[in-house]
């Protein structure tokens, strides 16, 4: 404890809200120095609809399925991704294609609305057919927005959701 | 001619300062609180019912969702609680990962406590200064696991993957300016004599009453206890990391307020040690494909943020979901000493009381 003079001293000098303020003076000059029109420039803030975001690579976006070399579906309907999924948001039909051995899927119906992107599909997935992308900017206008399916449709699970156009970014 | 009388009000449930949908019933005598009673429940959503209908690996997504500041904390005490109930040897490096990735998420979640804490008395800067070193750290949970809130960060045996190559620098680079940052918020705070006025001697809880009303972690420490699990019963790494348990004697909000920025200096002193000492090796156990349980019970508490976050299983026989799954959820236990904290005081306390004791809704109705 401060001894009692020393704290007569310390009401009659206001030392903390010197001290705070300094702080914030501190800052204040930091970023007149730094912001636009200083000498060295320093963003701190993303312009981010005009500016993509830079995410990381184990970033965990959208659903979306892949196709090897040939253009082939990699999917050979085991269902481990509709088993393991927390919220069953993946539906898979099994069926039968001409000229290829393992089984295809006829439908693979994804319900957004109610994903939480866990990863827990793509983890169980053995044979890599399945990946998280990127994307993020993933708001619709109805719930038909958030229902994808196979090629074809107009929301299918081998691109990127057309919802993402109505975004800032992606409008010239 | 005048005469008193007691009034009702009702602070909440959508009051900015209750963090979240917090009802708190207050009888007022003129500015004196003569009953508090709070009403929970506006945010239940049967997490524990919904984890007895899910397999052992599935559940892990709503323990995220539970307390979603210190998410990390929840994924770790179901995971080590599961790998507890099936007998499950984690190894080493996964076990240090754990604990980096734990504490890194004890000082997010005391950074939100000091940001709004803070906030809600009046202190408007040090929000902004603790909410810039939160988004690093997040940052880093999205570089581990690809998500920045609902991590579900570790899985039953270990982790999923590695560490990504370049976490190792980012969490160094925020290491080495993390202690100038705590000096900062010291500097506005500590010895503020507006933040004083405020805090000392206000929501008074001693450490018989605390332990009576089963309250546990930095409000219980700030009482003089020095109960801390990763001490008493340690888990994860923290047997072989070395680090001091901060106790005050005050039992205020002033003192819960020291505590608290000590533990962050002791989280980021474990971080050190964990990078440090960073074993190599595998970072997943062997598991059976498919997790079947035996009959049994298993309760598996670790040093959540928070306090005593306590994970209660028990098994059927065959059965590939806990047949009963409960949660001691701190936030809840450690809610039930506002109405000792606050009757008798004034009005403006409760706000302090209620963010002195950190609680997050969703952990409280989950």
């Amino acid at each position: 404890m401060a001894s009692p003079r020393y704290s007569l001293l310390r009401t009659l000098i206001p030392f903390d809200i010197y001290g705070g303020m300094k702080l914030t003076g501190k800052y204040f000059g930091k970023v007149l120095r730094q912001a636009n029109r200083g000498p060295k420039r320093t963003h701190v803030v993303v312009e981010y609809p005009e500016v993509a975001v830079t995410l990381q690579p184990r970033f965990r976006g959208r659903l979306q399925m892949i196709k090897d070399e040939q253009g082939e579906i990699k999917c050979v309907c085991c269902l481990a991704c509709e088993k393991i999924c927390p919220t069953q948001v993946i539906t898979i039909e099994k069926g039968k294609k001409e000229g290829r051995k393992t089984p295809f899927p006829l439908q693979y119906d994804f319900e957004m609305e109610r994903c939480i992107f866990c990863e827990f599909c793509v983890e169980s997935c053995g044979f890599d057919s399945i990946i998280l992308n990127h994307q993020f900017e993933l708001a619709g206008y109805d719930r038909e927005d958030f229902s994808h399916g196979m090629e074809g449709q107009f929301q299918n699970m081998f691109s990127i959701t057309p919802v993402g156009h109505y975004s800032v970014a992606s409008e010239d | 001619m005048f005469k008193t009388e007691e009034m009702e009000i009702n602070l909440g449930p959508q009051h900015p300062s209750t963090h979240g949908v917090l009802r708190v019933k207050l009888h007022l005598d003129g500015e004196t609180v003569v009953r508090c009673v709070p009403m929970i429940g506006y945010l239940h959503r049967g997490v524990e019912k919904i984890c007895e209908n899910k397999t052992f690996f599935q559940g892990q997504v709503w323990t995220d969702r539970t307390d979603y500041v210190a998410s990390v904390s929840n994924n770790l005490g179901w995971a080590e609680g599961v790998e507890k109930l099936f007998g499950i040897t984690v190894p080493r490096r996964a076990h240090y990962i754990r604990t980096m990735l734990t504490e890194l998420n004890r000082i997010t979640s005391h950074l939100l406590w000091l940001g709004t804490h803070a906030l809600d008395i009046g202190a408007m800067t040090v929000f902004l200064y603790a909410f810039r070193e939160r988004e690093e750290i997040l940052s880093i949970f999205e570089a581990f696991c690809g998500a920045r809130l609902t991590t579900t960060a570790f899985r039953i045996g270990g982790l999923r993957e590695d560490i990504p190559p370049g976490l190792e620098k980012q969490v160094r680079a925020f290491q080495a300016r993390f202690l100038d940052c705590i000096e900062e918020y010291e500097t506005l705070l500590t010895e503020n004599r507006i933040w004083k006025k405020r805090t000392i001697g206000v929501a008074l809880l001693n450490a018989e009453d605390a332990i009576a009303l089963g309250v546990t972690g930095p409000v219980l420490r700030a009482a003089g206890s020095t109960y801390d699990i990763r001490k008493v019963f340690p888990y994860a790494a923290y047997a072989e990391m070395d680090f001091d348990v901060p106790t005050q004697t005050a039992g205020d909000t002033y003192a819960r307020y020291l505590v608290r920025l000590e533990e962050m200096r002791q989280a980021h002193r474990i971080v050190n040690q964990c990078l440090d000492g960073l074993p190599e090796g595998p970072v997943m156990a062997k598991l059976p494909k498919v997790l079947k349980s035996e009959v049994n019970e298993v309760y598996h508490a670790i040093e959540a943020p928070k306090g005593e976050l306590g994970y209660y299983f028990v098994g059927e026989k065959g059965g590939v979901n806990p047949y009963r799954m409960h949660i001691r959820a701190p936030s809840f236990i450690n809610l039930q000493a506002l109405p000792k904290m606050v009757e008798g005081r004034l009005l403006a306390d409760v706000i302090a009381a209620i963010g002195t004791l950190d609680v997050v809704l969703g952990e409280v109705d989950r």
